[in-house]
């Protein structure tokens, strides 16, 4: 049996597995975030038929009839995360890092929440002692940013996890990537601005008041429990987030030109 | 025409910021806002509260004549029905 801990966010996981080729997965996929502190969870990894659902379903969360707890399927995994217990187990069709990195990811988003923290779709950079977190969909230049800011500190191309604790924003590197296929460094920094990523002729800032930031953040939480608790303790973050960090409306072009209109905000 | 008694969903979670509701609808994450007057309305919507009472508290807040905001607040409760937000009793009941 493998055991291997990592950490993200400063939320601490122990990985267990008998799966040599899972561990070894794993190994090589989080080595940039492999903790020996305490975890808080446990997920347990194994490989074998997962029965029922196409290999191109959707991923669907549900409660299993327990109080936070959830069923999670795709068609190439099958799992559980019990919130109460700290305890998520999964089975894979077969030992491949997208549907553990997918599973992780699902895993992240629901457990963050009780640590006041979301995953965002946003490329996130730390310049000058300050993270910035730069949101959009597909296609919105994220990668393009991170591609962008050489002199920077990628925490992530694509899933960004900020937690807010006292007011505070922090945003914390992650090792979900996007088309850069880099993780981010497993560091974090106070929040100084979000910023909702558009295409333009020109480099142009507009600071976005916090009602409408809400209505421009969330579509960008990574967020798949179809529960209405959950996705209140969500929007509480969201709310406490675009209250506690300055947010704008960013048009940009592709050079980094937009740098000089972000450190002067 | 009978009263109706709406009463806000427990599949969605909502806040008010500003003065306007943002409500999230868990069965597919749709993102809801509604503008002050809207607000006030589902702020009532408690399945207590028939449609005449949230009307007259309209017609206290705002400028617009009783028929008008009875016409607005059917429609809107209407609308926010269909979309799984609101649900419509006959009669009032105690929200969970």
């Amino acid at each position: 049996m493998d055991d291997l801990g990592i950490a993200i966010a400063r939320l601490g996981a122990a990985i267990v597995t008998r799966d040599r080729d899972v561990a070894q997965l794993v190994r090589d996929r989080y080595k940039g975030f492999v903790s020996s502190g305490t975890p808080e969870w446990r997920l347990e990894i194994d490989v074998g038929p997962v029965g029922g659902r196409r290999a191109h379903d959707d991923v669907r969360v549900s409660r299993d009839g327990v109080d936070a707890r959830y069923v999670v399927n795709r068609g190439d995994f099958a799992g559980t995360v019990d919130l109460p217990a700290r305890r998520a187990t999964v089975t894979l069709a077969d030992a491949n890092e997208y549907s553990i990195d997918s599973f992780l990811r699902i895993l992240y988003s629901l457990a963050l929440v009780a640590a006041h923290g979301v995953i965002v779709h946003a490329a996130s950079l730390v310049r000058n002692g300050r993270a910035h977190l730069f949101c959009g969909p597909s296609g919105s230049g994220k990668t393009t940013v991170a591609r962008l800011s050489p002199d920077a500190t990628l925490l992530s191309d694509e899933l960004s996890i900020v937690r807010i604790s006292e007011g505070r924003a922090r945003c914390h590197g992650t090792p979900f990537w996007g088309e850069l296929a880099r993780a981010g460094d497993d560091r974090a920094a106070r929040l100084a601005g979000i910023y909702f990523l558009h295409h333009g002729a020109r480099h142009a800032l507009d600071g976005v008041m916090p009602r409408q930031a809400i209505e421009r953040l969330l579509p960008n939480v990574l967020f798949f429990a179809r529960d209405a608790e959950l996705m209140a303790g969500v929007l509480d973050i969201a709310a406490d987030l675009v209250e506690a960090v300055p947010c704008f409306d960013l048009s940009f072009r592709r050079d980094a030109g937009f740098w000089e209109i972000v450190d002067r905000a | 025409m009978p009263e109706q008694y709406p009463a806000r969903s427990s599949r969605v979670a909502w806040r008010v910021y500003d003065g306007e509701a943002v409500i999230l609808l868990a069965e597919d994450s749709t993102l809801n806002t509604l503008n002050a007057v809207g607000t006030l309305i589902w702020e009532g919507a408690d399945g207590k509260t028939p449609v005449s009472s949230l009307v007259g508290r309209i017609c206290a807040e705002f400028d617009v004549e009783p028929v008008q905001a009875e016409r607005d607040v059917t429609a809107f409760v209407d609308k926010l029905s269909q979309r799984g937000l609101l649900n419509v009793s006959a009669s009032p009941h105690e929200q969970r």
